[in-house]
């Protein structure tokens, strides 16, 4: 763990990425039929409790601590519950671990759940950057994927948190669904730039083993998706956001400068994190841990003062460096050769060094003095090539 | 018990007419089996018990039966192999009988199969005895088969014996008709010994025991033996009869039925149609008709996990032990690893083969499509015969290439004649007789390359005439034909296993079908895979398997590391058993994917 960093915003791969606190709301109003997180619809009566449970496991954390570089809260729909609770739950995380003064502080939202007032409390708790479930801007798409807002209500929510004062706002897109046209995609990415998105993740359709939409798909009521539909689907995107001066820097993340997520970043860079809630993850110097899944399971935990730990593993330092690989070449910069030596040694480069040449040949990744990334070609093949090197 | 009041007899009857009952029957009125250990198919289970440490096929059973007219006779019912497969022994089963029962179910008719055995007895020159069985089903149609059989045999349609085995109608009288009609065995009991081995088994205690008859002279337990053929000496340590259970006896007079146990180790040794004769007064010459085994069909089997290829060598020799004549070679092939080539009598041998070597040996297998024996006049006169594709040399060194040909019958109702005859035209067939059995039914003989029979011919006949053709076939030698071999190759390099030798003008079209059945089976790679299919250095057919553009995780978040971590971990595991064809990754499953529809489709008869 990293102690006291100063805080330097980071758009790429660095030995020392920070600190982050990831804070989990594990509660939808409805949970989307393609959604595999670990998330429960109609638990309204858990969400007391379990905010006091998220409060006491903070503020009862005993293991190492580091002031946070930076903070997110994910879900789950975070707003769901009312923005006083989510900064009771920031407050005990800065009592706790403290915050880096000027450290990116995320907060998830569903279009559906915001207005101007509960902007405002969110400010106020302390929040500066908001990642807004976006997902489409064409209504067949939304039905499809079983979003409850419209893409009226999606830009409204993004211009009003601009206006509201946030200096971060995210917009997050789902393609290459089979309910999707390359127009309604070309739309919504249209639709999102009118609004003032500084960033924006688009992510192809996973089907994801376990969803409702994977039994749609398995029984042939719901076409699966084409993976050369999605590479097409994926140019027609990062086309587009380029034109528009969004630098894409990771797989699925584009971005004006200087407005990289912080904390996901952390994960590419395979830093060291706490995740508190139910199913969070943590990673700590290559132990990687999670919480028990279910929220229930998680407040009686912490009611009963044992750990809510349910799983862990620790990566040998050989695995940490496949693992540090699969994590970092996914930035579009890729890995400075000379840092992830530092951090891991030369041996994780060197032992791998019959597979980086295979694939530099094969045209999947580029080396040039200083790091190595994932070519053109090869960022659609990613599974292709981090395979190789895990 | 003297020549005069012996019997020999078979039952020439197609699966299902009715064979085990009326042998129950037979068994119960001659009181071989008390009606208190009657069960039904006694003599079928019978294979599968086990007496005094040895298990006793019902191969021949001896019973002993009062007639009309006062005297015993002992008549003994030899069984025959019920698959077109095993012709040879057969006829060797017959070579051992005086006469036959041709039993026909009274509600279908005769079979292709009942057929070919009929012809062969007719051959052998044995008296015939026409029965019709199941008269007793709503279904059955007497008079109309009578008619055919009669026709068949040259007999009238009152000579057609009409029973029910299963409640025993008519049985009685028709065992009467076989003492008065079956002539008694006419051989020498002075001349030196003569003995038939119409079929043998192996014994894990006692090793291989032999059925045998008594042609000419007699047997004596102790007695120093030859198997003529052979030209393998042995002692039989013991002889013996089945009555139904085996009894040891001291002596097997002219014209008798029995066992001998010789201590011989295999099968191959001494086979189905050698001739045993006395060390001491030898017989000058062997009886008539010894054929070798003859494999017709062969394929490559391989273990589906290469490190099983001991255990499927050590289950071979133990097969072999059993089986003359299953043969066998180890070969090697880039896509399935080391195995052996084997060569099988024909489908259902090589069938049974494969299942007693997955089901007593427990092992998984793969084998490749089924091939014939080719020969092939060199451009330098030379001739070579092959059994793998692989080995057919380069167009340029050949001069002909010769196949086998069998004679095919078909049986089939007259309205799908058209059907039949366009089923064996489109597989170079050759008609050469086509005969009514009545106005409903004809039999209907071709001459078909064999080549063009062990692939999905059987099944076709059945779907095209909807069950109701039946099949049987024959070798009859070897043609000249146009034929080649087409290779497949992935991404330029050939892959052995899919090589295979067709005629020129079906090569399209086995091309056409491999390359497009393999495009669906192989994983799309990080490049464009061609898949072709040529002659020699000329491509026929193409296909392509698109290269990979797409297989990147979308999302990957601090949760979610550990579990995407692994799932990639899995793929690479899975990457590790795959096969390389050159640098295309082939999982094992899609050879024998690729390899199980042929070999599913030519199978089944």
């Amino acid at each position: 763990m990293s102690l006291a960093p100063a805080l330097t915003r980071i758009d790429g791969w660095v030995a020392d990425p920070g600190f982050g606190v990831y804070v989990h709301i594990p509660f939808c109003a409805h949970r989307c039929g393609y959604c595999d997180f670990n998330t429960y619809e109609g638990l309204d009566a858990l969400h007391e409790p379990y905010v006091d449970a998220l409060v006491r496991d903070i503020e009862r954390w005993d293991g190492p601590t580091a002031p946070a570089t930076s903070v997110f809260f994910g879900g789950g729909t975070p707003t769901l519950l009312p923005p006083k609770a989510l900064g009771r739950i920031l407050s005990s995380v800065r009592d706790r671990f403290g915050i880096v003064a000027g450290s990116e502080t995320t907060v998830e939202a569903n279009p559906e759940t915001i207005d101007e007032a509960v902007l405002e409390g969110l400010l106020q708790a302390g929040f500066d950057r908001i990642s807004m479930g976006v997902q489409s801007l064409a209504p067949r798409v939304l039905a499809g994927l079983e979003r409850r807002h419209t893409a009226g209500k999606a830009v409204e929510a993004l211009e009003a948190a601009r206006r509201a004062g946030f200096r971060y706002v995210n917009g997050d897109l789902i393609y290459g669904s089979v309910w999707e046209t390359p127009d309604d995609l070309r739309l919504s990415v249209e639709g999102l730039l009118e609004t003032s998105v500084d960033h924006i993740s688009a992510y192809a359709l996973t089907i994801e083993e376990g969803t409702p939409l994977s039994t749609l798909v398995k029984t042939g009521r719901v076409t699966d998706v084409d993976p050369d539909v999605q590479a097409e689907r994926f140019e027609l995107v990062a086309d587009m956001l380029g034109s528009a001066g969004y630098r894409r820097y990771e797989i699925s993340n584009w971005a004006r400068a200087g407005h990289e997520s912080q904390h996901n970043l952390l994960y590419w860079c395979a830093g060291d994190y706490l995740g508190f809630g139910a199913g969070a993850h943590s990673h700590i110097g290559g132990r990687r841990s999670w919480a028990t899944r279910l929220p229930r399971d998680f407040i009686d935990a912490v009611t009963s003062e044992v750990s809510t730990e349910s799983g862990h593993e620790v990566l040998a330092n050989d695995a940490r460096a496949g693992e540090a690989l699969m994590l970092g070449l996914r930035l579009v910069d890729g890995i400075p050769t000379v840092s992830f030596n530092q951090r891991f040694g030369p041996s994780g480069l060197q032992t791998r060094e019959q597979d980086i040449s295979a694939l530099e040949s094969l045209g999947l990744l580029n080396r040039d003095g200083s790091s190595v990334r994932l070519s053109v070609q090869g960022t659609l093949l990613a599974n292709e090539v981090v395979g190789r090197l895990l | 018990m003297e020549q005069a009041h012996q019997r020999a007899i078979a039952v020439i009857a197609h699966i299902d007419h009715g064979k085990s009952t009326l042998s129950d029957r037979l068994l119960q009125l001659t009181h071989t089996v008390s009606d208190r250990d009657m069960t039904e198919q006694f003599l079928d289970r019978m294979d599968l018990e086990r007496e005094r440490g040895i298990t006793i096929k019902a191969a021949a059973v001896r019973m002993e039966y009062k007639a009309s007219n006062g005297e015993t006779y002992e008549v003994n019912l030899i069984d025959t192999p019920g698959h077109v497969d095993f012709g040879y022994e057969v006829s060797r089963s017959l070579a051992a009988c005086d006469g036959v029962l041709l039993l026909v179910d009274a509600a279908q008719g005769i079979e292709a199969q009942t057929l070919t055995n009929l012809y062969l007895a007719v051959d052998a020159g044995l008296e015939i005895i026409p029965v019709l069985n199941k008269i007793d089903l709503p279904a059955a149609q007497p008079d109309k088969y009578a008619e055919e059989l009669s026709a068949l045999i040259g007999s009238d349609p009152s000579d057609v014996f009409r029973i029910s085995a299963k409640t025993g109608d008519g049985v009685p009288e028709l065992l009467e008709a076989i003492v008065a009609k079956v002539p008694p065995p006419n051989g020498d009991p002075n001349a030196p010994l003569r003995a038939l081995v119409f079929d043998s088994m192996y014994d894990s205690y006692r090793g291989v025991i032999q059925y045998l008859r008594v042609i000419d002279g007699s047997l004596s337990t102790r007695e120093p033996i030859r198997f003529m053929v052979a030209e393998y000496d042995a002692e039989a340590d013991e002889i013996g009869v089945m009555s139904p259970n085996a009894r040891p006896v001291d002596r097997l007079d002219t014209g008798e039925v029995g066992y001998l146990i010789a201590g011989i180790k295999e099968v191959s040794i001494a086979k189905v149609g050698d001739t045993i004769t006395s060390k001491k007064h030898p017989a000058e010459r062997p009886l008539p008709g010894y054929r070798e085994p003859k494999p017709m069909v062969f394929a490559g089997i391989y273990p589906v996990e290469g490190d099983d290829f001991p255990l499927l060598r050590d289950a071979l020799e133990k097969l072999k032990l059993n089986d003359a004549a299953l043969v066998y070679e180890p070969e090697s092939s880039t896509a399935l690893g080391f195995g052996f080539r084997c060569g099988f009598l024909g489908l259902l041998h090589m069938e049974i083969v494969r299942e007693r070597l997955e089901r007593e040996f427990d092992l998984e297998l793969i084998a490749t499509a089924p091939s014939v024996g080719y020969e092939i006049l060199m451009t330098d006169g030379k001739v070579k015969v092959i059994r793998n594709p692989t080995d057919m040399p380069d167009p340029g060194q050949i001069q002909e290439i010769y196949e086998p040909y069998v004679s095919v019958m078909i049986v089939t109702p007259s309205d799908y004649v058209g059907t039949v005859m366009q089923l064996c035209q489109e597989r170079r067939g050759e008609l050469k007789e086509m005969h009514y059995l009545s106005p409903e039914r004809v039999e209907i003989r071709y001459h078909i390359p064999l080549g063009e029979i062990i692939f999905d011919f059987f099944d076709q006949l059945k779907s095209r005439t909807k069950g109701y053709a039946s099949l049987d076939y024959e070798p009859v030698g070897m043609n000249e034909s146009n034929l080649v071999r087409v290779d497949v190759l992935l991404n330029n390099q050939p892959v052995d296993a899919f090589s295979t030798i067709v005629h020129r003008d079906k090569a399209y079209d086995y091309g056409k079908t491999m390359t497009e059945r393999l495009r669906k089976l192989i994983p799309r790679q990080m490049f464009d895979v061609p898949i072709q299919a040529a002659i020699g250095s000329r491509v026929i057919a193409r296909e392509t398997v698109k290269a990979k553009r797409k297989d990147v995780i979308a999302k990957c978040y601090g949760g979610d590391i550990t579990r995407k971590r692994k799932l990639l971990e899995k793929q690479k595991e899975g990457k590790k058993r795959m096969k390389n064809i050159g640098s295309v990754e082939i999982p094992q499953g899609a050879f024998i994917e690729a390899l199980r529809v042929d070999s599913d489709a030519g199978t089944k008869s």
